[in-house]
């Protein structure tokens, strides 16, 4: 065990500080759930693949640095750090575009991933549907194969597909053999946004913002080219992106620790410092932070050294969450009656506790996730 | 960076838990509850000869000349089988300060005005120096763990000068791993416990409600072990944050066995409330362990004072 950084680690780290004091933007973008904040955080994007820092994990011929877990780590420390942007292309560069690298084709590796890292193409994610949320696997939206062959002809609607407002493509899975068993006969295909049939309807979130849509598919044609992973195979691909979702790659320690950090500051600058309860309380939330980053460079260390980690990743989604939940609870205790403003002092903490709400939710409910440990950890028997 | 322990490290440990798993069952632990002594001296002899003891003690006095990383893994072995006896104080405070392996030592740093374990001891480490526990006067207190007994001690203080401090954090650290291991042993007794368990036709561990409790139980440990980890490293390199970084552990993992013990308890219905079920021997050693060495409270305090 060796807790100290090396010193190639440390000069990376001081690579990416200067990179980004250099180059993050003075005042915080505009919401990218909003025109203006997302075509602002999309130029953001590019600005990060010229500097080579949008994607550091990947490997170097499609844009990264080919970094470990490791120093991906240390680069989110310093973006949060920075207090840089908001990721807009996270459904692509983290969650798809491992999956692309993992089950793709050379030929999808090259058409989609160096568009993807420079934020040319923004993805969307187009999972749920109105009667398929926690229960994917009872999504009914079909994929037909045209009589050639050669396309899938796309009908159904998705629901709460994040960014799909102004982005450019989405992925999702569709059933293509109603014969078959509930959880195959599905295919996770890639669908250009502005592919004849596709209508997107904004839904406003909790915060007002059109984050999410609606999709619907009309007789919508895609190439073949673009199914991800096997035909009726797509069960297994969307659980492999979930993975990623639920586990290290989305949701990195440094988001939290600097949301943490910024509660202390908070608390030191507004707080009565004779109210120990809501002292003990801040106190506990920072140290949920640390814990969280230990446990993560742990679960890190465990992955470079080729471990995997399977339904242990429920345990990361249900952490954070809650303790995102956590920290911006006890920011609006500190604001106190201002908490209520929308527009006030406490404006990014208002907007961050709404957005932590979202956290229990995606990615598969709290509740999903337990119901996963409980089983497949803890090995209680199925079937309540 | 590299957060993880070797594979001798975790060698050690396995060996360990093979030797517990015969020498330390529930078994022998309810024989050393209802002897008087809460100690097991033939289990003693076992662990000193592996090496236990001595794992903090330089190889010039006779130790291993290990670091609190080497022994932490051991020390939740150690918390798994409910060992009982002055095991953690001896292991982890004593035998360093002294630098001997050989005296069976307790220690008294959190302002406690009982001592564990006082009748097997020679020897209690308290601030400022040490009593000669063979020589002192004992008067027996009831700890609800029966396999920790407590007494108020009548003697003089000896001077001796050692870092009270470290002594302090390394009994925490003691403690805290000890809890984490006492409660991955309740969950894995809950957990068996549902899927044996049958109502309504069905074992109970179909239920929800019943995943949940024990998903949660699982999530407290497995969030409280790397803090556990890092704090056994801070210690080993002294680093400037050690009393941090051992308070955040001690928290953790003291809200940690509490919220399990509560949670494999209820997953137990009745027989968890009886002297009967082997739960108490994990249950009520995390309950003297979580405030021993400072509660959780204390230590989220220790944390304000660095961090505010």
């Amino acid at each position: 065990m060796d807790l100290r950084y090396t010193p190639e680690q440390d000069a990376f780290r001081a690579e990416a500080r200067a990179w980004l004091e250099a180059n993050v933007p003075a005042e915080p973008l505009p919401s990218f759930d909003t025109e203006q904040g997302f075509a602002l955080h999309r130029q953001w994007e590019r600005r990060l693949w010229d500097g080579r820092w949008s994607a550091v994990s990947w490997p170097e011929e499609y844009g990264g640095r080919g970094a470990d877990y490791l120093h991906w780590l240390i680069f989110e420390e310093e973006y949060y750090r920075a207090g840089a942007p908001g990721r807009v292309n996270q459904n692509g560069i983290f969650l798809l575009g491992p999956t692309i690298m993992e089950v793709g084709t050379d030929e999808q590796k090259t058409r989609f991933l160096p568009t993807m890292a420079s934020s040319e193409i923004v993805w969307a994610q187009a999972w749920s549907e109105p009667n398929a949320g926690s229960d994917l696997a009872a999504i009914r939206s079909t994929g037909a194969l045209s009589d050639d062959g050669t396309e899938w002809v796309l009908n159904g609607q998705k629901i709460w597909a994040s960014r799909a407002v102004w982005a450019d493509w989405c992925f999702g899975i569709f059933r293509t053999d109603p014969e078959a068993e509930r959880h195959r006969g599905l295919t996770f295909v890639l669908v250009p946004l502005d592919a004849p049939g596709v209508t997107v309807r904004p839904i406003a979130q909790l915060d007002g913002d059109t984050g999410f849509a609606e999709i619907f598919f009309d007789d919508v044609r895609v190439r073949v080219e673009n199914t991800l992973g096997d035909v009726h195979q797509g069960w297994r691909v969307a659980m492999a992106t979930a993975g990623f979702e639920r586990g290290v790659s989305l949701r990195s320690p440094a988001r939290f620790s600097a949301a943490a950090d910024r509660l202390v500051a908070l608390w030191r600058e507004h707080a009565d410092p004779s109210d120990t309860a809501l002292r003990d309380a801040v106190v506990d939330a920072w140290m949920q932070a640390e814990g969280y980053k230990l446990h993560t460079y742990m679960t890190v260390t465990h992955m470079i050294e080729g471990g995997t980690i399977g339904a242990e990743a429920s345990l990361n989604k249900i952490f954070w969450s809650e303790m995102d939940v956590r920290i911006h609870e006890l920011a609006l205790d500190i604001a106190g009656p201002e908490a209520e403003r929308m527009d006030g002092e406490f404006e990014r903490w208002v907007d961050g506790f709404l957005f932590s709400l979202s956290g229990p939710i995606y990615a598969g409910t709290n509740e999903i996730q337990r119901n996963i440990i409980a089983d497949r950890v803890l090995q209680l028997p199925r079937g309540g | 960076m590299r957060f993880a322990f070797t594979d001798d490290q975790k060698l050690f440990a396995e060996g360990l838990r093979d030797l517990l798993d015969k020498e330390c069952t529930p078994t022998h632990v309810r024989a050393a509850w209802d002897d008087g002594a809460g100690h097991d001296f033939t289990l003693w002899n076992h662990l000193a000869e592996m090496g236990v003891f001595g794992m903090l003690v330089p190889e010039a006095a006779g130790g291993l000349g290990g670091t609190e990383v080497d022994l932490v893994l051991l020390l939740e072995e150690l918390g798994r089988a409910a060992v009982p006896g002055p095991v953690l104080e001896t292991a982890a405070v004593v035998a360093p300060a002294l630098g001997d392996a050989a005296t069976v030592g307790t220690a008294v740093l959190d302002r406690s005005p009982y001592v564990p374990h006082a009748h097997v001891a020679s020897l209690v480490l308290v601030p400022g120096g040490v009593v000669r526990a063979d020589e002192a006067s004992l008067t027996a207190v009831d700890s609800i763990d029966g396999g920790r007994r407590l007494f108020t001690v009548d003697a003089a203080v000896e001077l001796f000068a050692y870092d009270e401090e470290l002594a302090f954090d390394r009994g925490a650290l003691a403690a805290a791993a000890y809890l984490v291991g006492l409660s991955e042993r309740m969950i894995d007794v809950a957990a068996e416990y549902a899927r044996q368990r049958e109502q309504y036709g069905r074992p109970i561990g179909v239920n929800q409600a019943v995943k949940h409790l024990l998903a949660d139980a699982l999530l407290k440990v497995e969030f409280a072990k790397p803090t556990v980890y890092r704090a056994a490293w801070s210690v080993a390199e002294r680093e400037p944050t050690r009393g941090r970084d051992v308070s955040m552990a001690k928290a953790f993992a003291s809200d940690a066995a509490y919220r399990t013990s509560r949670s494999a308890m209820q997953v137990h219905g009745a027989i968890g409330y009886t002297w009967e079920a082997d739960l108490q021997l994990w249950m009520k050693k995390a309950w003297a362990l979580q405030r021993a060495w400072g509660d959780a409270t204390f230590h989220r305090r220790r944390v304000a004072e660095a961090i505010l």
